[in-house]
């Protein structure tokens, strides 16, 4: 019987193996599943390369073929000076998720609040996330989404939504 | 003579001059700064040419890489960290110089250098683009498609790290390029029910997504490290000094071109070449690697030599060269205009005006590097946690002014934890930009040579060009299959030699 200890010794990138297996896992989705379903094909065809299926069904098995190689890879390649970069000292959690509380504020205010009032929140608060201790540094928060917004609106003529507020 | 008067009409306009120094401000600045990239910084750029005419938009980005190509040496030399990939040869030899006090000499001799090999690829730019792209002229859909799959294959190849994941990431490219309504028949590809994926995915927020934003979520995943604070000291770079690297200089330019011309290559490997010969033909061979000005030379010279040639292939066939050229590409399109042979004969003027414009770009290069040694140390000084959420507004900003949509912000998201994931599990996301680019042309060359051949196989290979496109294929993928193999079989050899000892 294989062990969890054998396993990890056979295994020279962990990292590999993984993204072998959800790629295999994704290709094989991509071939039985979403091509058939989610692709319609014309009732004649003179030629099955025509087909809109054709370079899906053909990428979607070079995948399958390729995360194979990887799983190998993994097995068989020790990429352990690769996986040394790969590696990062996580920071602190809190920061981590300040940003993804910044990411949603864009994505959730954005339309409803506009581009000045969503960037001054989430700016304020990916400076709290790392933090920035310069009191003065917290008026570029509103300096910077104003400006550039204006640049965007105003000089280069792309809109940006802008609050019911009026600004 | 007509097109010659339509030329400098179309580039002596104010906005072209703002255009190009904005740009090589712009890239400089962000260059300097290690962790923003001159590939994020022209993606970002990119929403902002909207509104501009086609030339200045055009400028602004190749300004935007210039400045970049040059920024990046700057904190090679002073705090040892090169601000792009391309410049990390160049702190082989400028930080052993800024730490034996002769930091300005460095960022003088990376100056020169980047500017006399810059100008040399723009001459070689203005020579050949227009040269190949009459021979392209003779080409028709299968010597296309061909030449696409010779570029997937040689950018393929020649992704850094592993060829698996390299041909991984340019097969993901071409499926997420197909999500959307084939041209053929109209069907619905991967749309899942939803309109805002009938038109493909957006170029731009793909791109914003894919470049910056996993540098934002590195920046607060990470430990933060303390800010290095840079400093610009010592003499210049003297006249002898200059003509003694001189020749290394060209050679190196020469280099850079050749490499910058094959898509795929890049800069980094330009840099390396060039460092190596300079290393190896230099009297001053023992002194490389100790704080040698003309090691600092040969690597930013190399560097440098690639950007105006990497817009060769793109401009004569339609191929981006790289990432940048790939960003390029995408703007190009913005403005309705195909890159290609057929450019050198419906814009012809407007070709002839770009190119006036990279060449005063080097001009620019020279003004802002000058100003930028003097005043560095305000830029470096900037902390990442004062810069990242800025550039993530305009990340926001610029995905959403695409089509007004939140939907794009969703996209950006998404490709930017994408981007992440592929940055964590070492997959090169160049091949994955390239690939969502070539795919749709590789899928349109293929039916319209099947078109043209009436279902006929035989139309690809019908003539001389077909057969030399099919023979530099096969020769790229058993150049990349070679490269593989030694690299087994030297990691293996070490391991061997390792366990010995």
């Amino acid at each position: 019987m294989i062990t969890t200890s054998d396993f990890k010794r056979r295994v020279k990138d962990p990292g590999d193996v993984v993204a072998g297996i959800i790629l295999l896992c994704f290709s094989i989705v991509l071939v039985f599943y979403l091509v058939p379903n989610y692709i319609n094909e014309p009732a004649i065809l003179q030629n099955p390369m025509m087909s809109p299926r054709w370079l899906p069904e053909i990428v979607g098995w070079l995948i399958l073929l390729f995360s194979i190689l990887l799983i190998l890879q993994g097995f068989l390649l020790d990429r352990s000076s690769e996986e040394d970069e790969r590696n990062i000292e996580k920071g602190s959690t809190r920061r981590f998720v300040l940003m993804v509380v910044a990411l949603l504020i864009y994505v959730a205010l954005f339309e409803s609040m506009g581009a000045v009032f969503t960037g001054i929140l989430a700016t304020l608060v990916l400076f709290v996330a790392h933090p920035v201790r310069t009191w003065w540094v917290y008026s570029m928060a509103f300096v910077f989404p104003i400006a550039v917004t204006f640049i965007f609106v105003e000089v280069m003529n792309v809109p940006l939504p802008i609050a019911p507020i009026g600004f | 003579m007509e097109n010659f008067s339509e030329v400098i009409e179309i580039f002596f306009s104010l906005d072209n001059f703002l255009a190009i120094a904005i740009g090589v401000v712009i890239g400089v600045v962000v260059g300097s700064i290690p962790g923003l990239t001159a590939t994020m910084a022209v993606a970002l750029a990119l929403p902002f040419t909207f509104s501009m005419q086609p030339v200045a938009a055009i400028l602004l980005l190749v300004g935007i890489y210039k400045g970049g190509m040059y920024g990046g040496s700057i904190t090679a030399i002073l705090i040892r960290t090169p601000g792009s990939p391309a410049s990390a040869c160049t702190l082989l030899d400028g930080y052993p110089m800024a730490q034996q006090g002769h930091a300005k000499k460095a960022l003088k001799a990376a100056l020169y250098s980047s500017v006399i090999a810059d100008f040399i690829s723009n001459i070689a730019l203005i020579f050949f683009a227009a040269y190949l792209a009459k021979i392209a002229l003779n080409f028709g859909a299968p010597e296309f498609f061909w030449l696409i799959c010779f570029s997937l294959t040689i950018i393929i190849s020649l992704a850094s790290g592993s060829m698996i994941k390299g041909l991984m990431a340019a097969l993901l490219g071409i499926l997420l390029s197909l999500v959307g309504l084939d041209e053929v028949f109209g069907s619905q590809r991967f749309t899942f029910g939803n309109y805002n994926l009938m038109d493909s995915i957006s170029f731009i927020p793909l791109l914003i997504g894919l470049f910056a934003i996993p540098e934002i979520i590195e920046f607060y995943r990470k430990k933060a490290l303390p800010h290095i604070k840079a400093k610009a000291s010592g003499a210049g770079l003297s006249f002898s000094e200059l003509k003694r690297c001189l020749t290394t200089i060209v050679r190196g330019s020469l280099i850079g071109v050749i490499i910058g011309a094959i898509p795929g290559t890049g800069a980094t490997a330009a840099a390396f070449i060039s460092y190596s010969d300079a290393r190896r033909r230099s009297p001053n061979r023992a002194n490389f690697g100790k704080g040698e000005v003309e090691g600092v030379a040969a690597a930013e010279a190399g560097n440098n030599g690639v950007a105006g040639a990497t817009m060769i292939p793109l401009l004569s066939l339609g191929i981006p060269g790289d990432v940048i050229t790939a960003i390029i590409l995408g703007a190009f399109m913005v403005h309705g205009l195909t890159p290609g042979p057929l450019m050198f004969q419906e814009n012809l003027s407007l070709i002839y005006a770009l190119f006036m414009g990279i060449m005063f770009s080097s001009v620019v290069l020279l003004l802002v590097g000058n100003v930028a040694i003097k005043y560095f140390s305000l830029i470096a000084d900037i902390p990442k946690s004062v810069l990242f959420p800025i550039v993530l507004m305009f990340c926001v900003y610029g995905a959403y002014a695409v089509n007004n949509d939140t939907f794009d912000i969703w996209v950006m998201m998404a490709f930017g934890v994408m981007g992440y994931i592929f940055n964590r599990a070492a997959i090169p996301a160049a091949p994955f930009l390239i690939g969502f680019i070539l795919g749709p042309m590789f899928e349109d060359n293929l039916r319209r040579s099947l078109l043209i051949g009436h279902n006929d196989l035989s139309i690809f290979v019908r003539g001389p060009i077909t057969w030399a496109f099919i023979a530099l294929t096969v020769g790229s993928i058993s150049l990349a299959l070679y490269r593989f193999i030694s690299a087994r079989r030297e990691a293996r050899n070490a391991a061997a030699k390792s366990q010995e000892v």
